[in-house]
């Protein structure tokens, strides 16, 4: 026996694959997205610059990020001449100490776009992050001239 | 906690003759903040309508809105969305042959763009019979503005609503 429903107020359908039962997400919340970060970074050959600017290797860029799935990251570039990035994450404990030393590359390549240009940047590209740190480093490769890279990053739950 | 049940009046008496009671309102539940909380453009909503109107078409690049000022959005605050809709309608007779393309750019706290000029998501022509639905998907989101354009040489106009959608979880 065919089960049916009132569908548009006023007829019965048959449920189907074409016609399924209406149905109502409950329990669920939007899911928001914060501003992680907003910096201009002076890129230059110095290769292990992060876009706060430093040079520490074992300090984050970004810390308390577990909670997210994906960093977006949005950028302006000033200049053309070849800027290669690195994106590195890591876990940390309950006290916010990393796990161990040193970091998990997540992507590393040349940073797409010519001068006065846009960009955007899923992390990671592919699956979910909840990484806890992240360390963004830019530098460039090529030409003599240094520009200035102007970044936003959006975590996303 | 104990309730009481007073009339308008005299609400209006308490509010006016003496401040709020502080030790009674430092027992109502309050929410736990975040920095979620705190974000300025974070809407609850999972479906958001962020325009909605008439834009005539002619051979200009036009914002929906109708401007010709490449440096104006059609929509702020975006960055909860993970993907916008934009949903048309073409009035005319003729066959609607309308040039349309999506830019975006992210901004400071401020609200200032992070640099000039637009990043281009995408162009593309929609090419309908008249009076037909149309219908647009931009899948590149969290983006802050977007501006959204459109051309046609043979002017028309054009029904226009942009909503946008974010992700969710499930408790």
């Amino acid at each position: 026996m065919p089960v049916r429903f009132l569908r548009n107020a006023s007829e019965l359908a048959d449920v189907s694959m074409e016609s399924p039962l209406p149905v109502q997400v409950t329990n669920a919340r939007p899911v928001p997205a914060d501003t992680l970060l907003v910096a201009t970074t002076s890129v230059d050959t110095t290769a292990n610059r992060d876009l706060l600017g430093s040079t520490s290797t074992e300090l984050p860029t970004l810390d308390g990020c577990g909670q997210y799935r994906k960093l977006v990251w949005f950028y302006f570039r000033a200049g053309a001449d070849s800027t290669t990035y690195r994106v590195l994450a890591r876990a940390t404990d309950h006290n916010g100490a990393p796990l161990g030393t040193g970091w998990i590359t997540l992507a590393t390549g040349t940073l797409p776009g010519d001068a006065n240009s846009w960009g955007r940047i899923e992390i990671p590209s592919a699956g979910d992050g909840y990484y806890d740190q992240y360390r963004i480093e830019v530098w460039r490769t090529a030409g003599s001239s240094n520009h200035n890279l102007t970044s936003k990053i959006v975590g996303v739950r | 906690m104990s309730a009481e049940r007073i009339t308008r009046r005299e609400m209006l008496k308490r509010l006016i003759v003496a401040p709020v009671g502080a030790a009674a309102l430092a027992t109502l539940p309050v929410r736990e903040g975040s920095a979620a909380v705190l974000q300025p453009y974070y809407e609850p909503y999972f479906v958001a309508v962020l325009w909605e109107g008439r834009t005539r078409c002619d051979s200009l690049w036009r914002s929906l809105k109708g401007d010709v000022v490449a440096i104006l959005p059609t929509v702020q605050g975006a960055t909860p969305y993970d993907r916008l809709y934009w949903t048309g309608y073409a009035l005319g007779s003729a066959p609607v042959n309308v040039a349309m393309r999506v830019l975006a750019r992210a901004v400071d706290h401020n609200g200032v763009p992070l640099g000039s000029g637009w990043r281009a998501i995408g162009q593309a022509t929609i090419q309908t019979p008249p009076l037909r639905w149309f219908r647009v998907e931009i899948p590149e989101g969290h983006w802050d503005e977007y501006r959204l354009e459109v051309r046609s040489v043979t002017p028309r106009l054009v029904y226009s609503r942009v909503i946008a959608s974010q992700g969710y979880w499930k408790e």
